[in-house]
Formats: structure tokens, C-alpha cells, sequence
């Protein structure tokens, strides 16, 4: 994570805080800090969004490619991640400095992807077992203010909801060859269906007490943190992977309590995404508004 | 219209579409049916080998066998960062390698991939471990080879890495101990097979818990969601801390809180046996350093006697007395 360079005064002044459930910000401990979420707003990618949260910014894009489905899956489409640390987010990730991060990220949205119950793969296909869709989602860190996590993974989400992947008529010719049709309207596109899309959940320790989406100066403070990744099907909430990070360990107790908080705060995470997601989609639709300025 | 030219496919040329060239969920159905299940849960580890300082060459080193799953795990002494950008940091640097064997597994082609987030995973699980504080602007590199795969393979390496940090001397919070869980279509696996991860990774699950692509079947099954999941758990007892809990799958909350509860009902004994090693093994040390010591002693008291004897011959005669017959001359 980036650095930030803090006195133990400050330390302690943060932790008092967490103690009090009176952080930094006036959050309480199970508060978010306020968001900004915008779908649709790279005209190349087939779907984007960029999320605010806060100081940490992430833009998303969406790219779709025809593959060949893994013979082991015939029936299921490619997801590929990939996440760019930019050096304009801190300092530290110029040259390679970014890379481990990155790598982290891929592996735990690859690691949460991975079910076919989180992601349902068959949308994706085209003909089972010749043609899918491969979707690779680029992901860009603007601006590091803690929370990546669950920063990266509710822009990812909101940009796959954005995807638009056009319809595809397939004809059999001869020798069993099938041929492509993709169609040339931009409006006749399908969509992917986002219900069971996994949240990532950072649940981070500070002190004696759990608490969600830290900012990049409580993270300095805590001895560890716990990734939930939070997947909705049926109104139940599923664990779809989940691993500690930042070099601590903790109670089983703790632990089990995290993962409440944090499958608590997913699902009210998730259920509020899905709600803005629509109303944006109502009230912009395929009619967007020319904006002036790109970040705002 | 659009036309999209033909993609490469090798799968396809010259093959029609009835024939079926690759696998259909119905083989996975098959490749469950013809994995052993366990007829009754024994929490228990697998029949493990643990050996400490294998290697001569190298301080820490250690061998562990956990049923088939070999591997052996090397660390150096701690060095200076060679990174300058990692000055800031406060704690020493931990860095691990994960290596297969090229005959430790039938698969190439992911190997690469599959060593670097190992690695990545090992070093996190190691990381509440070791006292970092220890070595500031050190490094710490800790190699894992693996010998041959038969799952289990994080938590062999961490089992086998603890080990080896101890016999290194490096100095760490408590023993690490790790251990591997999973649950497929309502039957627990403990310390699965490398069969069952397949049927776990390779088949994503078995894919054929959806059912077939036609959408009535899905609306039925999906009401009824078979969880299946993988969980790696590695504990360090004293104070009953979880260094690390990696779980991946899809499974329900109550679901990971069981196979929580029987990873570190395994980590329980395998703790006690790695606490037995280590134990024997510094008696061992210790029976070799008192003969050693024997030894010294003997040797010195043989010098003593010939430098008393030096001292009241004088040298000349001391020589003259040394002197033997050439065996072979005297022939």
C-alpha cells in the first residue's frame, strides 16, 4: 500500500478514535465515505466506469475479444484482469514500485471471479466449445486514498452492469465451420447479468476493533486487515473468497466477527450499487449528456 | 454486415461439430465418481515426514513429506535490501520463491503462473511470523522446491518453510502450522488430493453443478446452489492467531466456520509433531556437539602430552623418538 509517513501521536490519536467509534472523518466505524460512481464514459471500451471514494479514484474499462473457451469449460466465456498502478496515483509506483500491489489486486479479483456461481461464465459464450467472449477489464488506480480493495472491485462491477456486448448471430456452413455475424446496430447489445458479481470488502484491525473501508492513514495504523469478498445470490450472502493481508494475524473470534461485519456490510454495499446503477441508467440512459471535463 | 474472420482454431479443423473433442460436464460428473471419498471425516494430518537441516550448504533447511506431497524448503541468512526505494520501510523484507520440480507435475503450462501466486501467498502467510522487526533494511528470502504434488501445496510449503526459519535461527513469534480443507457437493475433503483441486480449479468447481445450459434446469438448481470451496488455513497456536486464512469457492459463511474449526483441529496435532522435530532435532545437535567436544578433548589432551613430553626431551630427541621405520623400506 502507499506509504504514508506518520508520527505515533497521530497513531495514537487514530486509534483513540476507532476506540471512541468517532474516526478522523466523523465516520463511524461501519460508514463508507462518500462515493462517486459514473458509467459509460470511455467511448473505446464496450463498457467503463470510474468511482471516487474519496481520495482513492479508479477508472475501469471493459474490452471484448472473441476466443476459444478452455476445452475444460466449453460452455464458459474468459475474464482477464488486469490492474495498473499509474505513478501519478504516488509517487512509489513509478518504475515497477506498483507491481506487487497490482499483482495482489489481479489475484484477489481473479481468486473472487473465479466461481460460476459469482460470475456466471455462460453469458460469455458464444458457441460452447469454439467461440466465447473474452472480456478483459483494465483496471487504472488515478489516486491512492486507501480502501483499493473494494474500491477496484465495486468499479469493476459497475463497469461489467455498463458492458454492452453486441449481438452475435452464428450460421453452420460447411465442414462444421460456423461463421460470426455480429451485429451492426450499436443499440442491438446484450448485457451482463451483475446480480451474483462479488464485492470485495476490506475489514481492517485497528487496535482492539474491526472497521470497514480505511483511509490511507488508518491503514498505516492497522496490524491487519481482512479481504471479504461478498457475493449475493437469492438474497444470501456467499463468501467467494477471502484472505488476511498486511502482515498480521488475529483470533479466530476476531476473524469470524469481521467476516459477519463484513458479509453485513457487502450486502448493503451490493443491494445500494445495484440501486444506483439502475437510477443511472434511467435517468442518463443511451442518451447521455455531453459533459465538459473528463474527471470533474 | 460484419463478418469476422475465422478465429484460429485447431480444435476444429477438420473435425464437425458432433464429435466432441473436449470435456463436457458429464466427464466431470465421472472424474468426481472416480475420486476416492473418505467414507468417515478423520480429522487428522496426513502420515508426514518432517526433517530439519537436510542440506549442508545452507544454514536453515528442511525436507517435509505430507502423504505423496514432497518438498523441500531453504533459507539463507538474512541480507541487505538491494532495493534503495525500500528504505521507508521499518520492517525487514520477506521474500518467498516457489518452485516445482520439472517432473513434479504432469502440467506445464500453468506452472509459471501457479509458482509466482504461491509464492505471493506463502510470503503473506509467513509474514506475521517472523520477527520482521528484527532485521530492518534486511532481506529475508526463503526458497521452496517441491518435489512432487499431490495438493496440499501451500500448506506443506508453510509447514516445511517454519521449519526450516527455525533451523536457520531466525527468530519467529510462535510455530506456524497449516492446514488444508475443502467441501465439495456437501463432502468434505481434508487435506485434499491433487485429483480433487483438480476437480476444484481445472473444472471450475466441476461446472457441471449448474446443470445443463437450458434455462428451466437453471431455475431449479439454482434455488438449490451445491457450495464447494477450498480453505487454507495456517495457525500459530500459542495464542490461538490465524497467520493466514486464504479461501477461495463459493461457500456460505457456516460453511467456512466448519472448515475452519477442522484445519486448526489439524494444525493442533500437526503442531505437536512439528514441536516433536524440532525438539529431537536439537537433542540431536546437542548429542553431536558434546562428541564433538568429546573429541576436542581428547585431541587437546594428546597435544598437551606432546608438548610435556616436547618440554622435557628437548626437540632434537623428541624427533629422534618420532621417528619410525618406513614399512615398506625396511621390506
Amino acid at each position: 500500500m502507499a506509504y504514508i509517513a506518520l508520527s505515533e501521536a497521530e497513531k495514537t490519536f487514530i486509534l483513540h478514535g476507532v476506540e471512541e467509534d468517532f474516526r478522523c472523518d466523523g465516520r463511524s466505524r461501519r460508514d463508507y465515505r462518500p462515493m462517486e460512481l459514473e458509467t459509460g464514459l470511455v467511448s473505446n471500451a464496450s463498457g467503463s466506469a470510474r468511482l471516487r471514494l474519496a481520495n482513492t479514484d479508479i477508472l475501469v474499462g471493459v474490452k471484448t475479444e472473441i476466443d476459444v473457451p478452455n476445452p475444460l469449460t466449453p460452455e464458459f466465456g474468459k475474464l482477464e484482469f488486469f490492474v495498473d498502478c499509474s505513478a501519478n496515483a504516488t509517487p512509489e509506483f513509478e518504475g515497477r514500485g506498483g507491481s506487487d500491489l497490482a499483482q495482489e489486486l489481479i489475484l484477489s479479483l481473479q481468486n473472487a471471479y473465479e466461481s460460476p456461481f459469482a460470475f456466471d461464465y455462460r453469458t460469455l459464450c458464444l458457441i460452447p466449445g469454439q467461440q466465447c467472449w473474452k472480456l478483459y477489464i483494465d483496471i487504472l488506480i488515478l489516486e491512492c486514498g486507501g480502501n483499493l480493495h473494494d474500491a477496484v472491485s465495486l468499479a469493476a462491477k459497475a463497469a461489467l452492469f455498463n458492458t454492452k456486448l453486441p449481438r452475435v448471430t452464428a450460421t453452420l456452413m460447411d465442414a462444421g465451420i460456423t461463421d460470426l455475424i455480429i451485429s451492426d446496430n450499436p443499440y442491438d447489445c446484450t448485457r451482463i447479468g451483475i446480480d451474483a458479481v462479488p464485492l470485495l470488502v476490506t475489514v481492517c484491525k485497528i487496535g482492539d476493533f474491526c472497521l470497514v473501508d480505511p483511509s490511507a492513514e488508518e491503514e498505516v495504523c492497522s496490524t491487519v486487515s481482512m479481504v471479504v469478498s461478498v457475493s449475493m445470490r437469492n438474497n444470501e450472502a456467499y463468501l467467494a473468497g477471502t484472505h488476511l493481508t498486511g502482515g498480521g494475524s488475529m483470533h479466530r473470534d476476531t476473524m469470524l466477527s469481521s467476516i459477519q461485519l463484513g458479509v453485513s456490510i457487502g450486502e448493503q454495499l451490493n443491494s445500494l450499487l445495484v440501486k444506483m446503477l439502475k437510477a443511472e441508467q434511467e435517468r442518463v440512459g443511451p442518451k447521455r449528456p455531453k459533459t465538459v471535463g473528463f474527471l470533474k | 454486415m460484419l463478418r469476422i474472420t475465422q478465429t484460429k482454431n485447431t480444435l476444429l479443423d477438420g473435425a464437425t461439430i458432433a464429435e466432441q473433442l473436449y470435456a463436457t460436464p458429464k466427464d466431470c460428473e465421472q472424474f468426481f465418481e472416480s475420486i476416492e471419498k473418505p467414507t468417515e471425516l478423520v480429522v487428522a494430518p496426513r502420515s508426514t515426514f518432517i526433517r530439519a537441516g537436510v542440506l549442508t550448504t545452507v544454514r536453515g533447511s528442511a525436507y517435509m513429506e505430507y502423504g505423496n506431497t514432497k518438498m523441500m524448503a531453504i533459507v539463507a541468512p538474512p541480507r541487505e535490501l538491494v532495493r534503495s526505494s525500500a528504505g521507508r520501510v521499518n520492517m525487514g523484507v520477506l521474500n518467498c520463491y516457489v518452485n516445482f520440480a520439472a517432473f513434479a507435475s504432469g502440467e506445464l503450462a500453468s506452472l509459471p503462473e501457479r509458482e509466482k501466486h504461491l509464492g505471493s501467498m506463502l510470503t503473506k502467510a509467513l509474514e506475521p511470523l517472523v520477527c520482521r522487526n528484527e532485521f530492518l533494511n534486511f532481506q529475508l528470502d526463503i526458497r521452496v522446491l517441491i518435489l512432487d504434488d499431490d495438493g496440499c501445496l501451500l500448506s506443506t510449503a508453510i509447514n516445511c518453510c517454519g521449519v526450516a526459519l527455525v533451523e536457520c535461527g531466525i527468530s519467529t513469534y510462535d510455530l506456524i502450522a497449516a492446514s488444508t480443507a475443502c467441501i465439495y457437493r456437501d463432502q468434505v475433503f481434508l487435506n485434499p488430493s491433487a485429483k480433487v483441486e483438480e476437480l476444484l480449479w481445472q473444472h471450475r468447481g466441476g461446472n457441471a453443478l449448474l446443470g445443463s445450459s437450458s434455462s428451466s434446469k437453471k431455475d431449479e438448481k439454482a434455488a438449490t446452489i451445491q457450495e464447494y470451496g477450498l480453505l487454507i488455513n495456517a495457525s500459530m497456536d500459542s495464542f490461538e492467531q490465524l497467520a493466514q486464512c486464504q479461501q477461495c469457492g463459493y461457500l456460505k459463511p457456516e460453511t467456512y466456520v466448519r472448515l475452519l474449526d477442522y484445519t486448526l483441529q489439524i494444525n493442533k496435532s500437526l503442531r505437536e509433531l512439528i514441536k516433536r522435530v524440532l525438539t529431537e532435532r536439537v537433542k540431536e545437535q546437542h548429542v553431536l556437539d558434546m562428541r564433538e567436544r568429546d573429541e576436542e578433548r581428547l585431541e587437546d589432551e594428546r597435544l598437551a602430552t606432546i608438548i610435556e613430553r616436547l618440554q622435557q626431551q628437548g626437540l632434537n630427541e623428541f624427533i629422534q623418538s618420532n621417528i619410525k621405520e618406513d614399512p615398506y623400506t625396511k621390506k
